[in-house]
């Protein structure tokens, strides 16, 4: 008798587990069949009154209706559970598609992205970075670059005198003699900064520029040691293996001077409209430093020599992002500025 | 410079290379070369050329090469063929001259050479002179004036014909001008002159300039009989500032200020000898040579060590090469010890170029060829460079911006006297330079303001909203003009809107707080170009940085709100590196506070008050909102701020906490708060 009415209600309670349409209902049978005061406590207290042999055998149905519901219950639920997350998960599309609050990031100039790559590249070579002024005097600018008043040389520089008698740089190279003054042999260092010359400009010159001068000055350094320093920095500048050739170039502080000419990156060599059908294309200005200009900043030529070059920022940043407009890069237009 | 390949080619025996060839080795060698055109005269008969056109610029230290011949002795000693030297210079006559030659300044004019012809007929050259002109850009006027021209573009010694019958007396004076004296040139300009300028004068006056110019009332014409032909040497220093002065730059003047070699006078007279028998027909020399000059010492030899130019080149030479090397360039070379040669300078290489060793460097290492030396490492000491940590710290400001969405503009370090004017800066408190390219370049920047209105301004055409920044040098006259001025690296930032610009300045403020983290803003006098309402200083550890402020609304359509900031200040004033301090072990209690101020009172203010009555224990304080409308009365504001407590060794008690609480709110009752609770 107490075995139907188990049977009978593990059935129903079945029947109605698989019927919920929501957890609450599942709860409500548990409650009312599994629960303190639900119909199995009820049961489970008439066993007693049943002979023992049919208490055990009663009590082992027992147990196993109420394990059959628990588990019927816990897989119920865990089928709501797993709606419940998807139907939460269904409602949480978003549309990545949509552009991100907040400010768009800005641009580097393209002169200071170049500026900074190469001053990293030269601090890794042991140079030090140094800066010196715009606004210098007559005596660095060029008389302490064995340039003195009236050398034809001032006319390959044509400058911006204030009228206090001093003058904007038209070469970084008057920090090359801050340089040697302040620091002394031996001697690895650089100077970017800006520099101007009293030009016309147009497309391809401006009155102001960057340019990132460079000495090294020790025992022992000989032309050699320029070539193989230009090569391995060029090659790191332009991420590729570069090759060099000297030609003789005139410029007052140096001696013997060079103009450094890179085979056209373009043509590779053959012939192309950038290199002027030549093969190279003219980059910087190097040489030995002159004598004159270690003596002027005190530095015994017989004992220190060295090298010094100097490379146009500007123009490598045109090279670099392909900039035909010189005067883009002065102009603070956020068409050109922006893109970089 | 223009070369004609016909003329090196005649003044280098057996030449056999083309144009492009010569053009490369020179390049290689010698000079730089910029071009190669050809050239077909507008006379017939002439033979078809090249023109080599030749940089300036990398021939200033070579006196020699401002003329053909110079450059064929370059290119024989290059290809190792003989030199032709075009100069006879056993045609100058013996006995003596009709002219006297009186030189006062031997300083400003060192040597003056001059021939005295007669039974001259001024006439068109000959179609192969006027041809050798034009194809190197001189224009053919007639056979005299053609000869000295083509002597000057042959050896580079420029030469001057007066018309002798025109002139006073028989004595050429070479003195500086009298203050005041004027000269007619052959350009029909009139100079007035002064006592740095050098003159050629007559008995009346002055007949020419100097190594500039000619004047026009001694000036060959078509019934010109007899002629001076002077040749002379005249000192580079005073040629370019009688040049800069009158900005008279002329094809002599340009070889004078190079060092030209005295002993080129009578050599250009030899020449001329010659080329004006051949277009000059009847031609006679009247006497012989007139020739006065100060005593030329030629320059000590330069002694060359071997083992020092080896090391110099890093590349190894034996003396013969360096021996044949300078021989062919025309050095005199002798051992002077073992391992030592004594070499002579030519004395058109001696003017200027070549004074010492190093010199001679060049010249080895050019010839023998750069390719031919193996590119090795140099030996150098491993060091670490000291480190440029304000430029670093720039790069990271720049870094930092360009993050927060500014873009990077450069501007010119000039700006034009509105432009200073607009930001209430005097036009004579600049830097002036004097010679600007134009007037609205004039005045160096003592601000960066200025630039960015413009990128504003400019800008705004463009875009409906932007944000750009700027580093860069403020340029600061001194009082003591003999020191340089100050340069101040400053962050100017700007932020431009169509709104009410309310965003703009407080970007721009987090923009200030990321850079100084703690600064605060103070109320301060706004300056006429700024909002009056929306103007503020910046303080940063206690020193006054930079303002935060809005451009004015009749400076600008829209909205620009800008900072201004100081970098050397700012970098100066970062705190060091910062220690750590244990983490709190003990739980914090916060409660909110709301007071009533003014509608215009500053909410700022109300927070420093907090924080100063909330004594030791104060962990954070945090603006929550500030409230206007009902229930309070118009006018005013409700701001509110979370106060956190803590103690470093305890948790507060409840009635710690409330004793805090209470202790603020009285404070500030007495300070004539209202709060509400
Ligand atoms: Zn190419």
């Amino acid at each position: 008798m107490l075995e139907s009415i188990l049977r009978d209600l593990e059935c129903s309670a079945r029947e109605r587990i698989a019927a919920a349409k929501a957890p609450q209902y599942l709860e409500a049978v548990r409650i009312e069949v599994l629960g303190r005061k639900g119909t199995l406590a009820q049961i489970s207290k008439e066993l007693g009154k049943l002979p023992p042999e049919e208490r055990a055998r009663i009590g082992k149905l027992l147990n196993s209706v109420k394990q059959n519901l628990e588990t019927a219950l816990d897989s119920k639920k865990g089928q709501f559970d797993h709606e419940a997350l998807r139907e939460r998960l269904e409602s949480e599309w978003v549309d990545l598609t949509l552009p991100a609050p907040g400010t768009r990031p800005g641009a580097l100039h393209p002169i200071t992205r170049i500026q900074t790559e190469i001053e990293d590249l030269f601090i890794s070579l042991g140079f030090a970075v140094l800066d010196g002024p715009e606004v210098e005097t007559e005596y660095n600018n060029f008389d302490a670059l064995n340039i003195p008043p009236h050398h034809p040389a001032r006319d390959m520089q044509d400058t911006f005198w204030l009228t206090d008698g001093h003058l904007l740089r038209t070469h970084t190279s008057p920090v090359q003699v801050r340089g040697m003054e302040r620091l002394g042999p031996p001697l690895r260092m650089i100077a970017p900064g800006r520099v101007f010359r009293n030009e016309e400009v147009d497309a391809s010159h401006e009155h102001t520029f960057y340019q990132l001068e460079g000495m090294m000055i020790d025992r022992d350094v000989s032309v050699a040691h320029l070539i193989f320093f230009m090569k391995t920095l060029l090659s790191a500048i332009f991420h590729r293996d570069v090759e060099v050739r000297l030609r003789p170039g005139y410029f007052p502080f140096v001696e013997p001077g060079f103009e450094l000419d890179i085979k056209c990156l373009i043509c590779g060599g053959g012939g192309c409209p950038v290199c002027k059908q030549s093969g190279w294309v003219e980059l910087l200005p190097c040489g030995l430093v002159h004598p004159n200009v270690l003596r002027m900043s005190g530095i015994d030529p017989e004992e220190w020599n060295g090298f010094a070059f100097g490379l146009g920022l500007t123009r490598l940043a045109m090279m670099r992002y392909g900039i035909d407009d010189i005067r883009l890069l002065q102009s603070g237009d956020l068409r050109c500025l922006t893109q970089f | 410079m223009k070369f004609s390949y016909n003329w090196i080619r005649e003044l280098v025996d057996g030449l056999d290379i083309d144009p492009k060839h010569l053009e490369q080795l020179i390049t290689i060698k010698t000079a730089e070369c910029e071009g190669i055109e050809p050239f077909e005269g507008s006379q017939p008969g002439c033979a078809p050329d090249s023109i080599i056109e030749i940089d300036n610029k990398s021939i200033t230290h070579r006196p020699d090469l401002w003329g053909h011949a110079g450059m064929a002795r370059e290119v024989a000693a290059i290809t190792r063929r003989p030199f032709l030297d075009p100069v006879r210079v056993d045609l100058v006559p013996a006995g003596p001259s009709p002219a006297r030659i009186s030189i006062e300044d031997f300083e400003l004019c060192p040597r003056y050479s001059a021939l005295v012809f007669e039974n001259i007929s001024v006439q068109p050259s000959p179609a192969w002179l006027q041809c050798r002109l034009e194809a190197i850009g001189l224009n053919p006027i007639n056979n005299i004036v053609d000869v000295t021209n083509y002597v000057m573009a042959e050896i580079a010694q420029p030469m001057h014909a007066f018309d002798a019958d025109k002139l006073h007396g028989d004595t050429i004076f070479v003195r500086r001008a009298r203050a005041g004296e004027c000269l007619t040139a052959l350009n029909e300009e009139r100079y007035e002159l002064s006592t740095g300028n050098l003159v050629i004068a007559d008995a009346k006056g002055a007949i020419a300039l100097g190594g500039v110019i000619g004047g026009l009332e001694s000036a060959i014409s078509d019934a010109t009989k007899r002629i001076v032909l002077e040749s002379a040497n005249f000192q580079a220093v005073g040629i370019r500032r009688t040049s800069a002065e009158l900005k008279l730059r002329t094809d002599a003047s340009m070889r004078f200020e190079k060092s030209q070699d005295p002993a080129n006078t009578v050599r250009g007279l030899a020449r001329a000898i010659e080329l004006l028998n051949e277009v000059c027909p009847g031609i006679r020399l009247v006497g012989g040579l007139a020739d006065q000059a100060r005593e030329i010492v030629p320059p000590p030899a330069v002694l060359l060590p071997l083992d020092w130019l080896v090391r110099k080149l890093g590349l190894a030479i034996s003396e013969e090469e360096v021996r044949d090397i300078l021989e062919r360039l025309q050095f005199g070379v002798e051992t002077s010890s073992p391992g030592v040669l004594s070499v002579t300078v030519p004395g058109w290489r001696s003017t200027r170029d070549i004074s010492i060793k190093d010199d001679l460097v060049e010249e080895i290492g050019r010839m023998v060829g750069y390719d031919t030396i193996t590119p090795s490492a140099p030996m150098v000491t491993a060091t670490v460079p000291p480190a440029n940590e304000e430029r670093l710290f720039h790069h990271r400001v720049r870094e930092m911006a360009a993050a927060q969405g500014y873009t990077e503009v450069y501007n010119y370090s000039f700006i034009s006297e509105d432009m200073a004017r607009a930001f209430h800066l005097e036009p004579h408190a600049h830097l002036e330079i004097a010679n600007p390219i134009n007037s609205d370049q004039r005045l160096m920047r003592c601000s960066l303001l200025p630039g960015i209105w413009k990128n504003i301004e400019e800008n705004s055409r463009n875009y409906d909203s932007f944000r750009l920044f700027e580093i860069g040098l403020e340029i600061h006259k001194r009082e003591d003009a003999v020191r340089l001025p100050d340069e101040i690296p400053h962050l100017a930032a700007a932020v431009y809107g169509r709104g009410d610009g309310v965003d703009g300045l407080f970007e721009l403020k987090r923009l200030a707080e990321c850079l100084m983290p703690g600064a605060v803003v103070a109320r301060c006098e706004p300056r006429p170009y700024e909002h009056p309402h929306r103007s503020v200083a910046l303080r940063w550890h206690g020193s006054a940085v930079g303002r935060l402020f809005e451009l004015h609304p009749t400076m600008v359509a829209g909205r620009a709100a800008i900072l201004d900031v100081n970098l050397q200040l700012v970098y100066k004033l970062q705190p060091g590196t910062a220690m750590y301090k244990p983490i709190r072990r003990f739980p914090s209690s916060a409660f909110d506070l709301s007071v009533i101020i003014g509608l215009r009172d500053e909410v700022g203010r109300v927070g420093e008050l907090l924080a100063q009555f909330a004594g030791p224990n104060l962990e954070a304080l945090e603006f929550v909102r500030q409230y206007s409308g009902p229930p309070l009365a118009a006018g005013q504001k409700s701001v509110s701020y979370r106060m956190t407590l803590a103690a470093a060794d305890r948790t507060l008690s409840a009635s710690e906490v409330s004793a805090v609480r209470n202790g603020i709110i009285e404070a500030m009752r007495a300070k004539g708060y209202d709060l509400r609770i």
